[in-house]
C-alpha cells in the first residue's frame, strides 16, 4: 500500500465559462431524437428519460456543459433544473471537458491492497500530470475512482467509461498507453471464474473475444 | 473432514462435492439458444402454464418456503417481501425494482452472473412478476457496466422477439415489460429508496420508510426491489423445490451463493457454493490460501460496510446471518476480502472512511458532514499528525452519525471505523503517540 494523493487546491471561476459549443452545433439529429423518443416511451414520465437521454448527449459531445444539459432539458421537455441536478449529481457525467481517453483507477480497497494505488503513482509518472489532470496533448486523463466491481481482479482500470483493463502492472499499463495512442481500445475481457477452470478448462464464453467494447468516442464528428 | 460450526452442527460439510446451479459449468450458457437447450425457461413455462399448481400466490408461498435470503446486503425474506405487495387495482401499475448496481466495495459477484447467466437473472425477473403481477420490470445496472449492460441488452433483445417477455409471453394471458436502467455512477443508487428515485429520473435521494416501496414505490405505485442474484435463485426454486433449496447451506439462511473473494489471497474471483461455509475453508482451500504463505490478519466478510474481523474471531465461524451475528459481523453481500499481516488497518480505514465521504449523498447532515469529518480525522491520524483524544472524538462521531440518517449509509459508514477503531486499537494507538502532537 503507498501513499495517498494530496489533492491540489481549486480555486473557483469568477464568473460563468463561456458556451463551448455553438448553437448551430447544439442540435440532435433525427435518429439521436428518435432514440430519445424511444428512451421517453420506456418511462410513465418524462424524466425517466433524463440518464439515458445525458448519456447520449455525453457520448455525442464527450461531456456536459450547462448549453449541453440544457439541450437534454429541453428535448425531452423538463425543466433546465431538474436536468442540471441530475447531470452533477452522478459522477460519470463529465462537467468539464477530460481527455480523448479517461483512465479511471480503482483505488478502492481490494485494489488499494494489491496496489492500487502503485498504479495510479506511476501513471501519473509516466504521463506527468496529477489525478484529475489531464495531459497537455489532451490524450489522457487520470482519476482515481470508487470501486468498479472487479475487486477479483485488482488492481484494475476503466477506460473513457468503457472497457475493463484487469490484473494491472507496469508493463500491461506501458502496453495500454502505447496501444491508446495508436487509437486501440483495450479489448473486452471476460473473467474466467475460478472454478470455470477446473471444470471447463478455461472460460465458458466462445464469443467473449467478439464482443465489441463500450466506448465513449470524441466529440462527434457530426459536429462542425 | 469438515470442521463442525459452533453450534455443533455440520454445516455445508459437503461443499466439495456441490453442484453448480448458479453458474453450472456448461459452455455459452450467457446465450439464450444453449439455455434454453439447457432446460432454461421451463420454470417460467411450468409457472404461466400450470395456473393451478402455480397460481401467482404459491409461488410466492414456495419462495417463503424455501426461505430464501436477499442477497443484495440486509438478507431478508424474499418470500415474505414478495407477499408485502398490496391486491391488484386495476388502473394502478405495480413494478419490480431489480437492483443491479452493485457499488460496494469487494462486491463483484453480480457482474459475473450478468455475463454468464444473464437469462437466469431474466427468467427469475419474470417468475417475479407473474407471482406478484408485475407490470413492468426496471432492471437497474451502474453505468461502468456498460459492457455487460450491452450484453444484457442484446439477450433482451432475443427474449423480446421469441415472445418470453412484452406482450402475451409465450401465447398466455400475462404480460410484462423488462426495461434496463443504466446508472451513472453513485453507490448510494444500491440503497433500494434511492434506485427507485433514479429510475424517476432524479436525484438518488434516499426516501423516507414508512411508506415502504410495496406501497408507494416507483411513481407512487406498489414496487419490489430484489437484488440480482436473489432473483436468479426463483428458476431454481420452482424447478427443483423449495425443500431441496431449503436444505443447502446453512439451516436460516440456505440456498447457493456466489462468493467474491478479494484481496491477499492466492486465487480471487467469485465461487458458487452453499451457504454456511466455514470462512476457514473459503480462504484455505477454495481460495487457495494466503499469497505469498503470509498470515492472515483481517478479513471484511460482506462488502465495505460490515465490520471487520480479527483473524482470532473467525474460528468456526460460517457464512450465514446467525453465525456471523454472533461473531461480531455480517453476511452483508458475501464479498469477503482478506487482509494479511503486512495490512495497514490505519490506512485501510482511511480509505474505507474516503469511500463514504465521496459516495454521501448529501441529503442528512450527520452523513454529509460526518462522513467528512471522520476522513479528515483517520486522515490526520495516519499522517502523524493524530492525538489519543481523536480516537474519542471518532467514537463520538460515530455515536452521532448512526440511526439518524433516511438511510444506512450513515450506518455503513460509522460501523467500520468503531470496529476498526475497536478491534485494532493498539494499531491507532501507535500512530497517535508516535505523532508530533503525542504527550511526552
Amino acid at each position: 500500500m503507498s501513499d495517498f494523493i494530496k489533492h491540489p487546491v481549486v480555486p473557483l471561476p469568477d464568473r460563468l465559462p463561456e458556451p463551448v459549443f455553438s448553437e448551430k452545433d447544439l442540435v440532435f439529429t433525427d435518429a439521436e431524437k428518435e432514440q430519445i423518443e424511444e428512451f421517453r416511451g420506456q418511462y410513465p414520465t418524462p424524466e425517466g428519460a433524463v440518464m439515458k437521454t445525458l448519456w447520449l448527449a455525453q457520448e455525442k459531445f464527450g461531456f456536459l456543459p450547462p448549453e449541453v444539459i440544457r439541450l437534454v432539458a429541453d428535448t425531452i421537455e423538463i425543466p433546465f433544473s431538474l436536468a442540471y441536478g441530475v447531470a452533477t449529481f452522478y459522477t460519470q457525467y463529465y462537467k468539464a471537458k477530460k481527455g480523448s481517453h479517461v483512465l479511471d483507477v480503482c483505488t478502492c480497497f481490494s485494489c488499494q491492497l494489491c496496489g492500487g494505488y502503485d498504479m495510479l503513482h506511476y501513471l501519473e509518472e509516466k504521463l506527468g500530470v496529477r489525478e484529475g489532470e489531464t495531459t497537455e496533448d489532451g490524450l489522457f486523463t487520470i482519476q482515481g475512482v470508487e470501486c468498479l466491481g472487479a475487486c477479483g481482479t485488482a488492481p484494475m482500470l476503466q477506460v473513457t467509461n468503457g472497457p475493463y483493463v484487469h490484473n494491472l502492472s507496469r508493463e500491461k499499463l506501458d502496453a495500454l498507453i502505447d496501444a491508446l495512442k495508436d487509437g486501440d481500445m483495450p479489448p473486452f475481457v471476460s473473467v474466467t471464474l475460478p472454478q470455470d477452470e477446473d471444470a471447463l478448462d478455461g472460460n465458458r464464453r466462445s464469443d467473449a473475444e467478439a464482443t465489441d467494447t463500450g466506448r465513449t468516442p470524441p466529440i462527434a464528428e457530426t459536429l462542425e | 473432514m469438515p470442521s463442525p460450526s459452533r453450534n455443533g452442527a455440520t454445516k455445508a460439510g459437503d461443499w466439495r462435492n456441490y453442484e453448480r446451479v448458479l453458474l453450472p459449468p456448461v459452455r455459452d450458457l450467457h446465450r439464450f439458444e444453449v439455455y434454453v437447450k439447457h432446460g432454461g425457461y421451463e420454470a417460467l413455462r411450468a409457472v404461466l402454464t400450470h395456473s393451478k399448481k402455480w397460481a401467482p400466490d404459491k409461488v410466492t408461498e414456495a419462495v417463503k418456503a424455501s426461505g430464501l435470503r436477499g442477497r443484495g446486503g440486509a438478507g431478508f425474506s424474499t418470500g415474505l417481501k414478495w407477499s408485502f405487495m398490496p391486491p391488484v387495482d386495476p388502473g394502478t401499475p405495480r413494478y419490480i425494482a431489480c437492483n443491479g448496481d452493485e457499488s460496494e466495495p469487494g462486491t463483484f459477484k453480480d457482474r459475473q452472473l450478468m455475463e454468464y447467466n444473464p437469462h437466469l437473472i431474466f427468467e427469475g425477473i419474470l417468475i417475479a412478476a407473474r407471482a406478484m403481477q408485475i407490470d413492468a420490470t426496471y432492471l437497474y445496472i451502474r453505468g461502468e457496466y456498460v459492457d455487460w449492460i450491452r450484453h444484457m441488452e442484446h439477450e433482451l433483445a432475443k427474449l423480446y422477439a421469441e415472445g418470453y417477455v412484452g406482450k402475451r409471453i409465450l401465447g398466455t394471458d400475462f404480460s410484462s415489460e423488462i426495461i434496463i436502467h443504466k446508472g451513472a455512477g453513485a453507490y448510494i443508487c444500491g440503497e433500494e429508496t434511492s434506485l427507485l428515485e433514479s429510475v424517476e429520473g432524479k436525484r438518488a435521494y434516499p426516501r423516507i420508510k414508512p411508506p415502504f416501496p410495496a406501497q408507494k414505490g416507483l411513481w407512487g405505485c406498489p414496487t419490489t426491489v430484489n437484488n440480482v442474484e436473489t432473483l436468479a435463485c426463483a428458476p431454481l426454486i420452482i424447478n427443483r423445490g423449495a425443500e431441496w433449496f431449503a436444505g443447502i447451506g446453512a439451516e436460516k439462511h440456505p440456498g447457493p451463493v456466489l462468493y467474491g473473494l478479494s484481496g491477499h489471497v492466492e486465487r480471487p474471483g467469485v465461487y458458487e457454493y452453499p451457504t454456511g461455509m466455514l470462512i476457514t475453508d473459503l480462504i484455505e482451500e477454495v481460495a487457495g490460501g494466503m499469497r505469498g504463505g503470509k498470515k492472515l490478519k483481517a478479513i471484511v466478510p460482506g462488502g465495505a460496510s460490515v465490520p471487520v474481523l480479527r483473524a482470532d474471531m473467525i474460528d468456526g465461524v460460517t457464512m450465514d446471518t446467525e453465525s456471523l451475528r454472533e461473531a461480531g459481523s455480517m453476511m452483508g453481500t458475501a464479498g469477503m476480502l482478506v487482509m494479511d499481516e503486512d495490512t495497514d488497518m490505519v490506512k485501510f480505514l482511511r480509505r474505507v472512511t474516503r469511500f463514504y465521504h465521496h459516495e454521501s449523498c448529501g441529503q442528512c447532515t450527520p452523513c454529509r458532514e460526518g462522513t467528512g469529518w471522520i476522513e479528515n480525522l483517520v486522515t490526520r491520524i495516519d499522517e502523524g499528525e493524530g492525538t489519543l483524544r481523536d480516537l474519542d472524538i471518532l467514537m463520538d462521531l460515530c455515536d452521532q452519525m448512526e440511526g439518524r440518517t433516511v438511510c444506512a449509509l450513515a450506518d455503513a459508514a460509522a460501523w467500520p471505523v468503531r470496529n476498526t477503531i475497536q478491534r485494532f486499537r493498539e494499531e491507532f494507538e501507535a500512530k497517535c503517540r508516535q505523532s508530533i502532537y503525542a504527550m511526552a
